[in-house]
């Protein structure tokens, strides 16, 4: 075994850790500020709303996709575009509704949770809520108001992690969006 | 892999998480400063443990030092720090240059006094850090021309 | 932390503060609880001898794996200590012969990075007692391979 560390690939990594380390440290300030699990969530949405109101500026920058122009490819844009970029994952798109106007995220694996072992009292916590609130805000700075939020969660014993995204409708343009 | 970015977001909004929460004053303040330190702390102490895994045995706590200004810091900031000085007493002075997260600040002056809030949660991630490979410390930091900051650690003897 | 292998016990400490206690013991009951425990104490203070050993070529100062701290009548004793200051031991039964060095090289390892995993995780309080459930199914794991 090698006792050498390999610099380059351990400096990529401990990056992604700084950001997957830092996020559990919130978490669990969180978890102490707060009375219960509800109440964390909530702040894990409107942080995340916050976030993804500034997040798109840095996305539409990075990426060069133009406007999408219908739902679908909106939710392709999301896996495949920003999920990679930000979180180096790609999750699959699936569980379209019949209306074509709800789909489902399956991420395999979510580095947020990365060594993350959820304590026996917090069976109600939605550690990784914050992806919720940042979609929601990033779509609003885009003219969609989407529901986002969590149907399966490997933190809780599910086999995978599945972020469900409904479309509920379209903004007009000169709506200001506040911080929550 | 998560990108830089990312966490640049993560870190601001943890710092208007602790201070929306809080009122003014001084010693809300140091309280504010004080939360924000004590999350970068265990964060140090995880990405010590991870980091250090592999690495040959530490000689002394200048090899640790400078595992902090070149190793570390290129990890978590991209660059190593610009420039290390000690009194060979316990006190290190780290000098970053271009320190990344202040790099969302403006230069102007008004912004000064709020340098220190971008600067605490490092502080801790250093403290943290040095804690965990048994260095106890005590971490400063303060900005004089932006956006260029200095670490200053204090080696407390145990 | 203590497993058995081959009816034995290895320990898992932390040092705080100049005091070393457990985080983590996983035994199999034995009818020498004394004896083993004393052992274990014993070898904490072998472990903190090595490493701090100045001007001694005790063993490479440079390696975290310690390898054979000192064998007693009925015990082996691996030692390995991490940049961290956290100390694991390993205690094998005199009689058994089969386990090699590489092996305990390889145990080390796997409970090396199980444990940073462990301090990883945002709700483990470093220096609590570990109560980790992929520790645990990890060190059983090994625990039943040794056996």
């Amino acid at each position: 075994m090698s006792r050498q560390s390999n610099r380059t690939t351990e400096s990529k990594k401990m990056n992604s850790e700084l950001f997957t380390l830092t996020y559990g440290a919130l978490v669990t300030q969180l978890c102490k500020d707060y009375e219960n699990d509800e109440e964390v969530n909530k702040q894990l949405d409107k942080m995340g709303y916050n976030i993804g109101v500034r997040l798109i500026e840095d996305f539409l920058a990075r990426s060069s996709v133009g406007r999408c122009h219908d739902f679908r490819e909106t939710a392709d844009v999301i896996a495949k575009v920003a999920f990679k970029m930000y979180l180096g994952i790609t999750p699959s798109v699936t569980n379209w509704s019949p209306a074509g106007d709800e789909f489902s995220l399956i991420l395999e694996n979510n580095p947020l949770v990365d060594f993350v072992e959820l304590p026996d009292n917090h069976s109600n916590l939605v550690y990784s809520n914050i992806l919720c609130g940042v979609l929601r805000g990033a779509l609003e700075m885009v003219q969609m108001a989407v529901d986002v939020r969590f149907a399966q969660d490997t933190l809780r014993g599910d086999n995978v992690t599945e972020i469900r995204m409904k479309f509920v409708k379209r903004i007009e343009e000169n709506l200001p969006a506040g911080d929550e | 892999m998560a990108d830089e970015a990312l966490f640049q977001f993560l870190h601001n909004e943890l710092i208007q998480y602790v201070y929306k929460s809080s009122e003014q004053g001084e010693m809300e303040n140091a309280r504010c400063i004080t939360k924000l330190e004590n999350m970068g702390f265990r964060v140090g102490q995880g990405l010590i443990e991870r980091f250090t895994k592999d690495t040959a045995r530490f000689k002394d706590e200048l090899d640790v030092m400078k595992f902090i200004c070149k190793d570390f810091w290129t990890s978590v900031f991209k660059k190593q720090i610009d420039n290390l000085r000690t009194n060979h007493q316990g006190i290190y002075v780290l000098q970053d240059n271009k320190f990344r997260l202040l790099s969302q600040l403006s230069a102007g002056k008004q912004y000064l006094e709020h340098a220190p809030k971008y600067l605490a949660f490092t502080c801790g991630l250093v403290r943290g850090g040095l804690a965990n490979l048994g260095v106890k410390s005590i971490v400063t930091a303060e900005v004089s021309v932006m956006p260029a900051c200095k670490f200053q650690v204090m080696i407390q003897k145990v | 932390m203590m497993t058995m292998l081959g009816g034995e016990p290895f320990l898992l400490v932390s040092k705080q503060e100049q005091q070393n206690y457990p985080l983590y013991i996983r035994s199999v009951p034995s009818d020498s609880e004394l004896k083993f425990h004393y052992t274990v104490h014993t070898s904490l203070d072998v472990v903190e001898e090595k490493v701090s050993a100045v001007g001694k070529v005790i063993v490479d100062q440079r390696e975290l794996y310690l390898g054979l701290l000192y064998p007693t009548e009925d015990y082996k004793v691996y030692g390995y200590v991490t940049n961290s200051k956290v100390k694991f031991v390993i205690v094998v039964d005199s009689s058994n012969t089969s386990l090699r060095d590489n092996e305990i090289r390889s145990m080390f390892r796997k409970l090396h990075n199980s444990f940073t995993d462990v301090m990883c995780n945002p709700f483990y309080n470093p220096g609590d007692p570990i109560q980790s459930k992929v520790f645990d199914s990890m060190v059983s794991s090994m625990m039943v391979q040794t056996c």
